[in-house]
């Protein structure tokens, strides 16, 4: 949540006295928080502002020019839609990235969910030391987006790799992973559903908000573990499933540094990890089309938001929020 | 629906935006700052000659590993004892990343006086008219090349404009692991080897010793630049490509019988050498015997091992190869101290005391004269055995070098790695792979 939902205005006791001077006394008082208000503000504001929003409206111009990082603004050509020509007609790299890109969140984003989801009910539970577990399987979590760990994986997944060496115990000889087109993208979404930790918290506190009489209501009349999982659990966290799957689905999609780093920014093998950011990043800052890449972080930006709102629109017919709730 | 769940539609997307859209736009918004340094400086030069005696700070920017840094250091330590009123800013860095930096900094107006560039990008500089044309400081003497060896000015030049002073020269190296070979008593490689023989040494090496050969050179694009030259073609001419589809089938088709031969590596492992960087290339890790550098990157190598490398030239007619500018110091054309930035790449390039200091690390001294006393005075047996070889070779360099490679190069370079190893993961024939890479190539250079 950003500031920009906490109240703006401090609620103030209004006078009793409905006097016209005091009147205007108090509106100007009042002017005066307000103002107040806004200096405190003024730091995300401006960060607002400078680092995103004018930012954002700069690259929306740039995408119809061919801007490069090297020349000025006043130099680069209007080019109309060329750029947005080239990337749905011209470049095939695009429309692979964008197949990459799509396998990548359909299959890491709800392993990754069904994955915290497990591991969030093993650990609702009380058990000695449960806290200490929790806190185990939270840790790849806070590694979470860093270059440290993607270059563990990495090195744990090249052929002669510790994963190899460990299979090798069995007697079995495993791929090069990494090193081969089809097993380099599942190797990837390997690293992100091993980082499950975040929904895997907030599972764990919506598990918790689920009243235990239901479960002891639905024991009574009989009702197996599968039962209530699926007649008790299921429907009491959708809330929270919901907004799980909301925020893994764009991080799926937004998936950059760990592609970045084990394939060396490239993408490789054979284009087989080329994420959308990816290709984006190198279009910009390794081909200098800067033009071009702001293009196609503009379609970015309508594609994942379209698919938020579907899946909001989605929502209505699964998600559960109990009335008896007092939220 | 209720007004929390709502607010989640207009809130996540955005921050979880923010960091794509923060790197992009940290260039955007940057732009107001190009437009007034370009303005501050589009007089003709004022300030900071080489011989005034005002203070100046001069930034610098290099790639490279820390022996290179050390090396730099005491050259430019040297200018400033000489020069006390000129001190430096140094920022290096490892090669990877480096270009995108250099990018922001240009997009940011803050492009440092000096910087270090090779051909994979100077076109591109040079044409978006971010480096200084030395050509009028070249003929009025301020800064030196009639000492240079053959071609290596002319291989810094863009457009009739010079734009990169070489700091160094090298050609294609082909190392191999000797310790390896002698163990097993087979016989080392030499120049002037055809490509079927060489290919029938790997496949026999690979046989005997249970190592690969050599590392597939079909997606290294200097191995295929010298294999075109000897078949009469080249890579570029001018803004042009200078091949056609049919070299390289012949290219894709020769490597992929090399593997059917046994002669390279299995896919992922060709894969992991295209993907390395140069401590860590298949003749260091001892996953091939063979690896396709550049001459002056074996010192570099030898540092990874404890066996003996030997080096030779690539396979064919070595007089296909050429002395290449390893790398170019240039001169930002916004820079408010241009002379005084001249006067330094001058003296890196043309004085004995820091020719000496700088040795052969970014390729051999440009200036022969300084080449010369580098070569009686060095100690380190992998640079004598470097400026042994190249010194050789160059005596067998043909008459014509290539121009710089144009506008899009490192773009032609990556898609030739991507459909060479489609062709290696058996994911495209070699017919198919020169289609895609003749159009690939095509597109890159802006080529119609």
């Amino acid at each position: 949540m950003t500031m920009a939902q906490m109240p703006v205005r401090p609620t103030e006791p209004v006078p009793p006295v409905p006097a016209a001077s005091r009147r205007g006394r108090a509106a100007r008082r009042r002017r005066r928080e307000d103002l107040a208000g806004y200096v405190f503000l003024s730091p995300w504001l401006l960060g607002l502002l400078g680092i995103t929003a004018i930012p954002m409206v700069l690259s929306l111009y740039l995408s119809f020019t061919d801007y490069s990082p090297l020349i000025s603004v006043t130099e680069s050509q209007w080019v109309g839609l060329e750029n947005y020509r080239r990337m749905f007609t011209a470049d095939p790299s695009y429309w692979h990235a964008v197949r990459v890109t799509v396998t990548f969140a359909v299959v890491a984003v709800p392993l990754k969910l069904a994955a915290a989801l497990g591991v969030a009910m093993l650990l609702n539970r009380a058990m000695r030391g449960i806290a200490l577990f929790r806190g185990m399987f939270y840790l790849p979590s806070l590694l979470g987006g860093s270059v440290a760990v993607a270059i563990v994986w990495r090195s744990m997944f090249s052929g002669d790799g510790a994963f190899n060496a460990f299979l090798a115990i069995f007697g079995i000889e495993g791929e090069a992973w990494i090193n081969d087109p089809t097993w380099a993208l599942p190797t990837l979404m390997l690293l992100a559903i091993w980082q499950f930790g975040a929904p895997m918290v907030i599972f764990l506190a919506g598990l918790k908000q689920v009243p235990s009489e239901l479960y002891e209501a639905a024991s009574v009349d009989g009702a197996g573990s599968w039962r209530r999982f699926f007649h008790i659990t299921l429907p009491m966290l959708s809330p929270v499933i919901f907004f799980n799957l909301v925020l893994e689905t764009i991080h799926g999609f937004q998936g950059f540094t760990s592609a970045f780093v084990l394939s060396n920014g490239t993408g490789g093998p054979v284009d087989s990890t080329l994420m959308y950011t990816l290709h984006l990043y190198n279009a910009g800052f390794v081909e200098l089309n800067m033009g071009y890449a702001s293009a196609m972080a503009w379609v970015f930006l309508v594609v994942v938001g379209l698919i938020t709102v579907v899946l909001f629109n989605t929502g209505r017919f699964w998600v559960h929020y109990s009335d008896s709730e007092e939220r | 629906m209720d007004s929390s769940a709502r607010s989640v539609t207009h809130d996540q997307p955005t921050p979880a935006f923010r960091s794509t859209r923060r790197r992009l736009l940290a260039a955007a918004l940057a732009l107001p700052l190009v437009l007034g340094g370009a303005a501050a400086c589009g007089g003709d030069d004022k300030g900071g000659g080489g011989g005034s005696n005002d203070k100046v700070e001069l930034s610098i920017f290099w790639w490279g590993a820390d022996a290179r840094a050390e090396l730099t250091d005491k050259a430019l330590a040297l200018y400033t004892q000489k020069h006390p009123n000129v001190t430096f800013k140094k920022t290096w860095q490892a090669n990877q990343g480096y270009y995108d930096k250099l990018a922001t900094l240009t997009a940011g107006g803050n492009a440092p006086d000096i910087f270090q560039i090779d051909d994979n990008a100077i076109s591109e500089y040079a044409q978006r008219g971010v480096t200084l044309d030395l050509t009028p400081y070249s003929s009025n003497g301020k800064l030196d090349v009639s000492k240079f060896s053959k071609g290596l000015k002319e291989y810094g030049e863009v457009d009739g404009k010079l734009v990169g002073i070489a700091m160094g020269e090298n050609t294609q190296g082909l190392v191999y692991d000797k310790t390896l070979l002698d163990k097993y008593k087979l016989p080392v490689p030499t120049t002037g080897m055809s490509w079927p023989d060489f290919i029938k040494w790997a496949a026999n090496v690979s046989k005997t010793a249970k190592v690969p050969g050599t590392q597939d050179p079909s997606a290294i694009y200097q191995a295929l630049w010298v294999y075109l030259r000897q078949n009469g073609k080249d890579l570029y001419k001018g803004n042009q490509i200078a091949f056609d589809e049919s070299d390289i089938t012949k290219w894709f088709q020769m490597w992929k019988d090399a593997g059917a031969q046994g002669a390279t590596p299995t896919p992922d492992v060709i894969h992991e050498g295209n993907d390395s960087s140069v401590s860590k290339q298949l003749v260091v890790t001892g996953k091939a015997d063979t690896s396709w550098v550049w001459t002056n990157q074996m010192p570099e190598l030898k540092k990874n091992t404890k066996n003996d490398l030997g080096l030779m030239a690539y396979p064919g007619d070595p007089s296909a190869q050429w002395a290449r500018a390893s790398l170019y110091f240039s001169v930002f054309k916004g820079s408010p101290k241009k002379d005084a930035a001249v006067d330094v790449v001058n003296f890196l390039t043309n004085d004995p005391e820091a020719g000496k200091i700088l040795g052969t690390d970014r390729g051999l001294p440009p200036n022969l004269d300084v080449r010369k006393q580098v070569e009686a005075t060095v100690t380190d047996p992998n640079m004598k055995q470097t400026i042994e070889v190249q010194t050789e070779l160059a005596t067998k360099f043909g008459p014509t070098s290539p121009t710089v490679p144009p506008k899009g190069h490192s773009k032609v370079k990556s898609e030739l790695i991507r459909i060479a190893e489609e062709v290696t993961y058996g994911k495209a024939t070699p017919e198919q792979g020169a289609k895609d890479f003749v159009t690939a190539a095509k597109t890159a250079i802006g080529q119609s």
